[in-house]
């Protein structure tokens, strides 16, 4: 029997596996990086040098991950970013692990 | 040589303590080290130290350094504090700038507000120029806003407007553009203040040469007249660049 992906749940107490959020940031990552090929966006892809945002544009993840992922993260946090990874991470370890 | 000399040793303490902090996961602070604090596109542009000799005469310097560090007050609210120096032997004690400054960043997508005082003085400490200034930029939204223009043009640009109120209320915009290709980068930054009626203007550029990672080959020049003199300046530089980012 295949053992059962681990879960975490939103502040809106939505749950979530480690694969859910990950699409789901890839998701609004691509939103915001038009022009950029869909199977190009992967854990690895780095937000400054492979999507050339700013430091700021950087900013622009907080607003969708409140609104999809329901988790509040801090801005300060995410200027210090590097990889689309790096944010899966962030989003996934802002969740609440079951008791 | 004496204020490049305080120069180097900001750089070098701020290099020390910022890869003491990055070894450290958990940290609240960051610290970065560039060109000035005066802009995000400024800190990311690399601070320079250029010595220039001239037979017969001693050995000038030119430095551009800042730095900023960097904490959280909430999820949505950060603080900046940041020390600066437009200085070195080769400048004129007029054209010599050293600040110090707070800023609070308030993210109200789509815009990013910064709220902040900066106190400035030029070389002889014989003006001095306190300023509080708040300042807008959207986040992005238009094509190059933030972000490269397409995957195969890597330019982008971002504008800033603000109002700094100190010595007399001074409107002023803020336009700076990024191009990178491969170990080459270059940019440029254009402010504009409109003071007691007249416009004044600043504009400075660098194409910088990666050569290992945070150190740089740096062209760099600027032109026009910036606070607190206001003197007309222009100069072009060569020189080593360093750049630290967390």
């Amino acid at each position: 029997m295949k053992p059962r992906a681990p879960r975490r749940k939103d502040d809106r107490g939505h749950w979530w596996t480690g694969g859910g959020v990950e699409r789901a940031v890839i998701r609004i990552v691509r939103r915001l990086s038009p022009g950029f090929a869909r199977r190009k966006i992967t854990r690895r892809t780095r937000l400054h040098d492979d999507l050339g945002w700013d430091e700021w544009y950087v900013l622009r993840v907080a607003k969708p991950v409140r609104s999809t992922l329901h988790e509040a993260l801090d801005d300060r946090a995410l200027l210090s970013l590097r990889t689309v990874g790096d944010l899966v991470d962030r989003v996934w370890n802002a969740m609440d692990a079951p008791a | 040589m004496k204020a490049a000399l305080g120069s180097c040793l900001l750089l070098a303490a701020a290099a020390g303590s910022a890869i003491a902090q990055q070894a450290d996961a958990g940290h609240r602070w960051d610290l970065l080290v560039g060109h000035s604090y005066s802009s995000a596109r400024a800190l990311m542009q690399p601070a320079t130290l250029t010595l220039e000799k001239v037979r017969g005469s001693p050995l000038y310097s030119v430095v551009d350094v800042g730095a900023v560090a960097r904490g959280s007050v909430s999820a949505r609210t950060w603080l900046e504090m940041g020390l600066r120096a437009r200085a070195g032997s080769a400048r004129p004690e007029s054209q010599q700038v050293y600040g110090a400054m707070a800023r609070a960043y308030r993210e109200l997508d789509p815009v990013l507000l910064a709220v902040g005082g900066e106190y400035q003085t030029d070389g002889a400490f014989g003006t001095h120029a306190l300023d509080a200034t708040a300042e807008l930029t959207p986040l992005g939204g238009l094509p190059g806003l933030g972000t490269w223009v397409s995957p195969d043009l890597h330019l982008r640009w971002r504008p800033w407007i603000g109002v700094a109120a100190g010595d007399g209320v001074v409107p002023y915009a803020r336009l700076s553009a990024d191009w990178v290709q491969g170990r080459l980068e270059a940019g440029v930054e254009e402010t504009a203040w409109l003071v007691t009626g007249s416009g004044r203007s600043f504009v400075k550029g660098d194409v910088s040469l990666k050569l290992v990672e945070g150190i740089f080959l740096t062209a760099s020049g600027e032109l026009g007249r910036s606070p607190p003199t206001w003197e007309n300046t222009g100069r072009i530089g060569l020189g080593l660049g360093f750049r630290l980012a967390p």
